[in-house]
């Protein structure tokens, strides 16, 4: 008879049955966003969702979800179902995600680098730390033009101008006086790559020793080229980690990021059932939560802020919910289509 | 995983019995500090340490173990 093997790594894990072909499903903790989709959707009742609150709230050493490799029959409908890519199935090492029998979520996060001007901001809101930006900043020399200089014998060496530069282009070589050599420093220069003629340190020389002007404004179209203002880079949306949630394409300020996500819905919180423990702050992977601070003493606020402007639907907040506030609808799933009827009510049923 | 208490950790300061969100759903004044006016609820501090009371109605969602100051209270 063939049976199923489970071989677990860490938190991860891999259910595997090698018959005629081999069937292998992939489990990535780090992944999982504890929805219980896959739970719901697993025909055999092989999955149970672990308890995702204390699991991610007490950083506990504990998977979120549990396959029973006894009971698993290697359907690949988990994988399916994972809105992630935390269950991922591969028949003789090919993942049905690229196999067109099996359905797929209609999801993608893109950021356009034709149009993204790398200001990052998408990777600091990204509450999956998924964005990469990559980014390389002109020469400050380049975007600036102008002359000056030191008069090194007008010059006292007091160090007010060294200590002024904001750019941190002047230097002073300072030394003890000596009866040979009675002076307080040997050299003092300005590093002409990092100056930006601000003009500082003219203005504030007790003795005019500097001599310096800002070109830029005159004739700063003839001395400088645009092209090196140019800021250059690159986006990378790490796909494991992503969750679509919509945050990039929100916060982008020159509308670069574009979201489609899964499933369309409705998320309901009760306010008066609520007692601010946190959970679903905690365990949303899309920062759909939020504690709302009062804008000065006295006012009431809601409990607990939710955007769902952010929200994919998910249902881990409602797993997760100790005192039943948190209700999640999903009216709409976008998959691709599949001659399966099983495989098709299945996906239907994921709509509540 | 299960609730556990480790009564020689315990101070008895009670704050995981205000934390604990169903705590606050069965005995509302617990959220205001007040001890439980009921027995229902999963934990209370009795005679200056924690007692676990019911649970099993405990949803695992982690905030006492979050809260207690002396890790007397947590999910394994």
């Amino acid at each position: 008879m063939v049976s199923n093997t489970k071989e677990v790594k860490d938190l991860d894990f891999d259910v595997t049955r090698s018959a005629d072909e081999v069937r292998k499903l992939a489990f990535k903790d780090e992944v999982c966003i504890g929805c219980g989709i896959c739970e719901k959707v697993c025909p055999v009742e092989a999955i149970e969702l672990g308890d995702i609150g204390a699991i991610v709230r007490t950083e506990a050493d504990e998977a979120k979800i549990c396959v029973d490799e006894n009971k698993c029959v290697l359907c690949g409908m988990c994988s399916v179902g994972c809105p992630v890519d935390a269950l991922e199935f591969t028949i003789d090492g090919e993942s049905i995600k690229n196999m067109d029998v099996y359905p797929q979520y209609l999801s993608s996060a893109e950021i356009d680098d034709e149009t993204c001007i790398y200001c990052k901001a998408c990777e600091m809101a990204c509450p999956r730390e998924a964005i990469t930006i990559a980014r390389e900043l002109p020469e400050r020399a380049n975007l600036v033009t102008g002359e000056i200089e030191i008069d090194k014998d007008t010059c006292i060496h007091c160090g007010i101008c060294e200590e002024m530069c904001p750019a941190d282009a002047i230097t002073m070589d300072s030394k003890i006086p000596t009866s040979s050599d009675p002076t307080v420093a040997s050299d003092i220069n300005v590093d002409q790559d990092k100056c930006v003629y601000c003009l500082i340190c003219k203005k504030a020389c007790p003795v005019d020793a500097i001599m310096a002007a800002c070109r830029t404004c005159s004739y700063g179209e003839y001395d400088l080229d645009p092209a090196d203002a140019e800021i250059k880079g690159s986006s990378f949306i790490d796909d494991d980690l992503c969750v679509r949630c919509g945050w990039c394409e929100e916060i982008c300020p020159v509308d670069a990021a574009k979201v489609k996500k899964p499933f369309k819905g409705e998320v309901t919180v009760d306010q008066d059932k609520c007692s601010t423990c946190g959970a679903c702050v905690d365990i949303c992977p899309c920062d759909v939560y939020s504690f709302p601070q009062p804008e000065e003493s006295g006012q009431i606020v809601d409990k607990v802020f939710k955007d769902e402007t952010y929200c994919i639907y998910c249902g881990a907040c409602e797993n997760v919910c100790p005192v039943d506030a948190i209700e999640v609808k999903r009216t709409d799933v976008d998959y691709t289509p599949t001659k399966s009827k099983s495989w098709k009510n299945k996906m239907e049923s994921l709509k509540t | 995983m299960e609730l556990k208490v480790e009564q020689d950790n315990c101070l008895g300061c009670g704050v995981c019995v205000v934390a604990c969100p169903v705590n606050v759903s069965i005995s509302p004044e617990v959220s205001g500090g007040h001890g439980s006016k009921t027995e229902e609820v999963i934990m209370m501090v009795e005679n200056g340490v924690i007692k676990l009371f019911s649970p099993e109605k405990c949803t695992k969602c982690g905030t006492c173990q979050m809260f207690c100051p002396t890790d007397a209270i947590w999910l394994e």
